[in-house]
């Protein structure tokens, strides 16, 4: 199985760059019409995004740059480009303390094959959810990501592999594919979701593969989208993982991720929504070997609506002020495994409204507050209590206010 | 189905969606389509063969022809045609029939090319 999968993700490599190669000495004679188009260029962009946060349960407020990413990229020709963004969390990353993140969020060379086709290699981020792959902070409502594609789904997701990007002629329909370093059950923490298991890049084990696929359907201002991931896990040794108890192999202690969303805009309405499931069916081995309490399920789900009140005041696509709604749910552990324990404060549902001012489509001045309900609290998981803290409460909300760019 | 030197696949435009493709040659900086294309149709995705971007080729209503190449001006990536614009899946820029943008990052509004028409034939001049 796992010679047979090694040897499928060669072919699959081979038969792309082939194809690339192919394509490569076909362009070769038609330099004259490339002349026109193929001028060298390197391209710089970027975003950020701050916002004040008052939580009303703890009476505290902060401040924060949550995000600058610069973007670079650099055609060398119609064919080959190569992108990058570099983040910056938190505006301030020092030594021996904790907060703040220097991170590379997308690294990778881009082969066009076709107008249609294209390759990426790299550090790839797949296409899962609608954030992941436009995550630009001035086109989504609230200060903060949407919770259910920050905790169900790790955006923004990014690890090292191949991916094809392409759409079919005449036919509505994009699609995606892709191989790449799976995720890491060895350091799966109990309340962190996927994003726990990431190695974005860092030192991947690559005994462990996956795949992820989507597809994707436009017509006019509609667009649905299904994709999904499946993943081993466990990047050790056959020997070490033969002491933890856990299987070994490219596919070994899977992850399964399946996702579903649809966007639709009209007449200044726009409506997005989206669901999740992950499946971890061998989360009781994983326990037994790390004690993470990794659940065996999670599930997530939201809807928006949003209006632009300058819809019919304004040319369109000029200045928008978009209020919206929106309800998330999610539950990070909605089935546990034998040697699990529930936690009910990972059960949890947000109302988010407010609004987002664009007087221009890349800047945004956003407000919002987070109507927040978890599930209790397990006594069984409080093993060292603060004295002072206050108890656990079910409800909470988290007032933001907030400018976001991206250029 | 061939059409004059070029082919027409996969073509939807008599469900009205306008993502019918033609594939065609490309001499001297040039891309010729018949105007027949246009009988039922005011729009047509040009697929010039050994061109990494397609061309999005519009029937205006005075009869003459807008081109536009459907290249993202934001970090050129190949746009989708999703029957009232174009969409860039990289970072989410969407512009409408006209070129013009309707979403960024992209800024500038799509390249257009100019064009004429020769013994029923649209001429699109690549430079």
């Amino acid at each position: 199985m796992k010679l047979k999968t090694f040897t499928l993700s060669i072919a699959f490599l081979l038969t792309a760059v082939s194809a690339f190669a192919q394509k490569n000495i076909n362009a070769t004679s038609e330099d004259s019409l490339n002349n026109n188009l193929s001028k060298s260029a390197t391209t710089i962009g970027g975003y950020g995004n701050a916002f004040y946060q008052r939580n009303n349960n703890l009476g505290t407020s902060s401040i924060d740059l949550q995000r600058f990413v610069i973007f670079t990229g650099h055609k060398f020709n119609d064919q080959i480009s190569v992108f990058s963004e570099l983040e910056v969390e938190d505006a301030k990353v020092t030594g021996g303390e904790s907060g703040g993140e220097v991170s590379i969020e997308q690294a990778y060379l881009k082969f066009n094959l076709n107008p249609n086709q294209y390759l990426v290699a790299g550090l790839i981020i797949p296409r899962i959810g609608i954030l992941n792959e436009n995550h630009l902070p001035n086109t989504f409502n609230g200060n903060e990501r949407n919770y259910v594609e920050t905790f169900i789904i790790p955006t923004t997701w990014r690890e090292l592999g191949v991916g094809l990007f392409g759409n079919i002629n005449g036919l509505p329909l994009n699609y995606s594919a892709g191989i790449m370093n799976g995720l890491s059950s060895a350091t799966f923490e109990h309340g962190a979701g996927l994003e726990s298991g990431k190695f974005e890049g860092k030192n991947a084990t690559a005994n462990n593969l996956a795949i992820t696929a989507s597809l994707q359907y436009y017509q006019g201002n509609f667009k649905a989208q299904v994709s999904g991931y499946y993943g081993g896990t466990v990047g050790v040794s056959k020997r070490k993982a033969d002491s933890l108890g856990l299987a070994s192999g490219i596919f070994a202690a899977p992850v399964a991720l399946a996702e579903g969303d649809i966007q639709y805009e009209s007449h200044g309405f726009a409506l997005r929504a989206l669901a999740t499931f992950v499946s971890i069916p061998n989360a009781a081995s994983i326990n037994r070997a790390y004690a993470s309490n990794t659940p065996q399920t999670e599930f997530g789900a939201y809807a928006e609506l949003g209006y632009d009140l300058l819809y019919n005041s304004t040319r369109p696509g000029k200045k928008q002020f978009i209020v919206f709604v929106r309800d998330e749910r999610f539950n990070m552990n909605a089935t546990i495994p034998s040697n699990g324990v529930i936690d009910g404060t990972l059960n949890q549902n947000h109302i988010v409204a407010g609004f987002t001012y664009l007087p221009i489509r890349n800047v945004a001045i956003k407000a919002d507050v987070r109507f927040i309900h978890t599930g209790n609290q397990n006594p069984e998981l409080v093993t060292n209590p603060n004295p002072v803290a206050l108890p656990y409460q079910v409800n909470n909300n988290l007032v933001d206010l907030g400018v976001a760019f991206s250029f | 189905m061939a059409v004059s030197s070029g082919l027409l696949v996969g073509s939807l435009a008599s469900c009205g969606t306008g993502l019918a493709v033609y594939k065609t040659d490309t001499a001297g900086n040039q891309v010729k389509v018949p105007a027949t294309l246009f009988a039922n149709n005011d729009f047509q995705v040009i697929q010039p063969q050994n061109m990494y971007y397609n061309i999005g080729l519009k029937k205006e209503k005075d009869g003459t022809y807008t081109a536009l190449l459907l290249r993202c001006t934001h970090a050129d990536n190949q746009l989708t045609p999703t029957g009232n614009g174009f969409k860039c899946t990289l970072h989410g820029s969407t512009f409408d029939n006209e070129g013009q943008v309707t979403a960024g990052p992209a800024e500038r509004p799509l390249k257009k090319y100019r064009t004429e028409v020769i013994s029923d034939q649209i001429v699109i001049h690549l430079s």
